[in-house]
């Protein structure tokens, strides 16, 4: 007797926007970066839409769909970049997870993409970095990069946040045309 | 929703960053403190421990020659040395924890101790 999975119209939503940030993250995997590993992190802006219109859960999952598969298709599964990636990811989603839990607890104080944006690319840097710290380079020179790394994610932050935020108002008013948002 | 407008949790949370990064500035990159003892090194091998309040003059004996290092109220430098760019001696004066001058032809070096060493070690 075969039994079928039941699909929501939430994992086609969630597989839509995995497969948008992806797309992204290869395409920008391919640019080159001053230091190793820095990337603008252009798929995060994917997250952060997706966290304010749909929620946290599904926000969660876009991001670490993306980290996992992006990997897979690059080719680097379970390398030092992925366990880095994985722990940015990581710490990212549960940033985000916190401020929206808060936001939702206090109405007045609700965090928007500027927030969201600037949060989760230093969770993202911190994550990221400690544990390269932790594993792979346990050196105290290192320790002094960190506060560059932090100025740049907070850049690179609120960059995410503004591209997001834009994303945002275009959705809220549909375009004209035929085309339903 | 209007997600134009920054939020005031939008304003926390930038307060917030800012705070962090400040202090992410404060911690990691303030300078190791000012030493209080320096090491001679000869070959690799601890040649000398030296007070650096004690103000005190050595001869410290290498393959080239001798290389004069002098200390001065917390502070220790190479003065002269047998070696022809004298770059150990144009590093002038040492006084943080972390900091090292090195005569690499004579093999001497004088690093000032820190409590958090800037090289592991220092091979020639």
């Amino acid at each position: 007797m075969a039994r079928t999975l039941q699909t929501t119209r939430d994992d086609y939503l969630i597989a839509g926007f995995a497969a948008l940030a992806i797309t992204i993250h290869i395409a920008e995997s391919a640019l080159p970066s001053p230091l190793p590993g820095i990337k603008p992190g252009l798929a995060n802006v994917v997250t952060l839409v997706v966290l304010c219109r749909y929620g946290w859960r599904m926000a969660a999952w876009v991001s670490l769909l993306r980290v996992l598969v992006g990997s897979i298709l690059i080719g680097t599964f379970l390398s030092p970049t992925f366990f880095l990636s994985a722990a940015g990811a990581l710490a990212s989603v549960a940033v985000l997870g916190l401020l929206f839990a808060l936001s939702r607890a206090l109405p007045g104080w609700a965090v928007g993409p500027m927030g969201y944006g600037v949060a989760a690319a230093l969770a993202h840097m911190s994550g990221q970095f400690w544990v390269a710290y932790a594993v792979f380079v346990p050196h105290s020179g290192l320790l002094t990069l960190y506060p560059l790394l932090m100025t740049l994610a907070a850049v690179l932050g609120i960059v995410s946040g503004l591209l997001t935020r834009t994303i945002l108002a275009r959705l809220n008013s549909p375009p004209p045309g035929d085309n339903p948002v | 929703m209007n997600w134009v407008k920054l939020s005031r949790g939008d304003a926390v949370v930038w307060l917030l960053a800012a705070t962090l990064l400040v202090s992410v500035y404060t911690i990691f990159w303030q300078a190791d403190g000012h030493g209080a003892e320096a090491v001679v090194l000869v070959n690799g091998k601890r040649w000398a421990r030296l007070d650096l309040f004690q103000n005190q003059d050595l001869d410290v004996p290498g393959p080239l020659g001798h290389s004069h290092i002098q200390v001065r109220d917390g502070q220790v430098r190479f003065v002269n040395s047998p070696c022809p760019n004298q770059l150990c001696v144009h590093t002038g004066w040492l006084n943080q924890g972390g900091e090292v001058a090195i005569c690499l032809p004579n093999k001497v070096s004088l690093q000032i101790l820190g409590s958090d060493p800037r090289f592991d070690a220092i091979n020639f």
